[in-house]
C-alpha cells in the first residue's frame, strides 16, 4: 500500500496535460522521494537526495512546476561552472543509454574535458532541466553555458566539423 | 499503448506542412521511439537547433508518450533537393 501511495503522485502529473511531461523510460524506476539538494561548489557540482514526507508532495502536486526559481539559479552555475557540461542518463564511464553514450563517444574522441551529470539519480533536476533548455529528452549538451542540443544535434555538428569549431571557440574563450 | 506512426506523422504534417516526410517506429512496436526525417520550408533561416525545437513543438502532446526521438534529417526543400542530386551522383557515398 505504501508503495501505492508513493508513486501517486507521479502519476498524476502524468496524466495533467499542463503539467511537466516525465520521461517514460522503462529501463529504470521513477524517483518519487528526490528533491533537489543540488551544491554548488568551486569546481565540482553535488547531487544528492533528500526524502520528503508523502503527505507534503500530495499537497503540492496541483500547482507542481519542476523548475522552481532556486533550481534554475542552481542550473545557471551548473551550466556555466565548465566550458562542456552534459547532463546525461547515467555516467561518463558507465552511460545507462544507448543516446548519451553516443555524445559520451564524441566528446571523448574531440579531446576535449567535460563534465556529466546522471539525471537519473534526481527526478526534481531531470524534470527541471527539460522546462530549463526546453527539451524534452536526454542528453542535453551545453557548451560555454548555452544549450547546444541532444545526441541528433551533436552527431550532425560533429560530422559537419560545426561542433568542433564551437568546442575551440569555447576552449579558447 | 503509445503512439502510433500515424499520429506522429499527422501532427508533423498539420503544424510544419512538410514537402517530405518518413517517420519510422523504432520501438519494435511498443509505440515509445521513433526517427523522423522531414522537409520543410519552415526551416529555412533556422538553424539546426531550432529546427528541432520545432519538431518536438509540434509533438508536444506525442512526446509525453514517446520515449526516444531521433530527428535524423530536419531540412529545407532546397537543402533535400541538393542531398537527393548529390546521392544520386555519387551512389556509393
Amino acid at each position: 500500500m505504501s508503495f501505492v501511495t508513493a508513486f501517486q503522485p507521479i502519476l498524476l502529473v502524468s496524466s495533467s496535460s499542463s503539467s511537466p511531461r516525465f520521461c517514460h523510460c522503462p529501463s529504470l524506476p521513477l524517483q518519487p522521494h528526490c528533491s533537489p539538494t543540488l551544491t554548488f561548489s568551486s569546481n565540482k557540482v553535488l547531487l544528492g537526495a533528500r526524502a520528503k514526507p508523502a503527505s507534503t508532495r500530495i499537497s503540492n502536486i496541483r500547482c507542481f512546476s519542476a523548475l522552481t526559481p532556486e533550481l534554475k539559479s542552481t542550473l545557471d552555475k551548473v551550466v556555466t561552472s565548465h566550458k562542456v557540461v552534459l547532463f546525461m542518463k547515467g555516467s561518463k564511464d558507465f552511460p545507462q543509454c544507448g543516446f548519451s553514450n553516443t555524445v559520451v563517444q564524441i566528446l571523448k574522441s574531440v579531446n576535449v574535458p567535460f563534465e556529466t551529470i546522471n539525471i537519473l539519480e534526481n527526478e526534481i533536476l531531470r524534470q527541471g532541466l527539460k522546462e530549463y533548455s526546453s527539451w524534452p529528452t536526454f542528453p542535453q549538451l551545453y557548451i560555454d553555458g548555452e544549450f547546444f542540443g541532444g545526441c541528433d544535434i551533436t552527431v550532425e555538428a560533429y560530422q559537419s566539423g560545426q561542433l568542433q569549431e564551437v568546442l575551440e571557440k569555447a576552449m579558447c574563450s | 499503448m503509445g503512439v502510433t506512426k500515424e499520429q506522429v506523422e499527422s501532427s508533423l504534417k498539420a503544424k510544419l506542412n512538410p514537402s517530405h516526410l518518413e517517420v519510422i517506429d523504432t520501438s519494435g512496436g511498443c509505440g515509445a521511439s521513433f526517427e523522423v526525417q522531414i522537409v520543410s520550408e519552415q526551416f529555412e533561416g533556422k538553424r539546426l537547433l531550432e529546427r528541432h525545437r520545432m519538431v518536438n513543438s509540434a509533438l508536444e502532446e506525442e512526446m509525453k508518450q514517446i520515449h526516444a526521438l531521433s530527428v535524423k534529417k530536419a531540412v529545407t526543400p532546397e537543402q533535400w533537393k541538393q542531398q537527393q542530386d548529390s546521392n544520386k551522383s555519387n551512389p556509393a557515398a
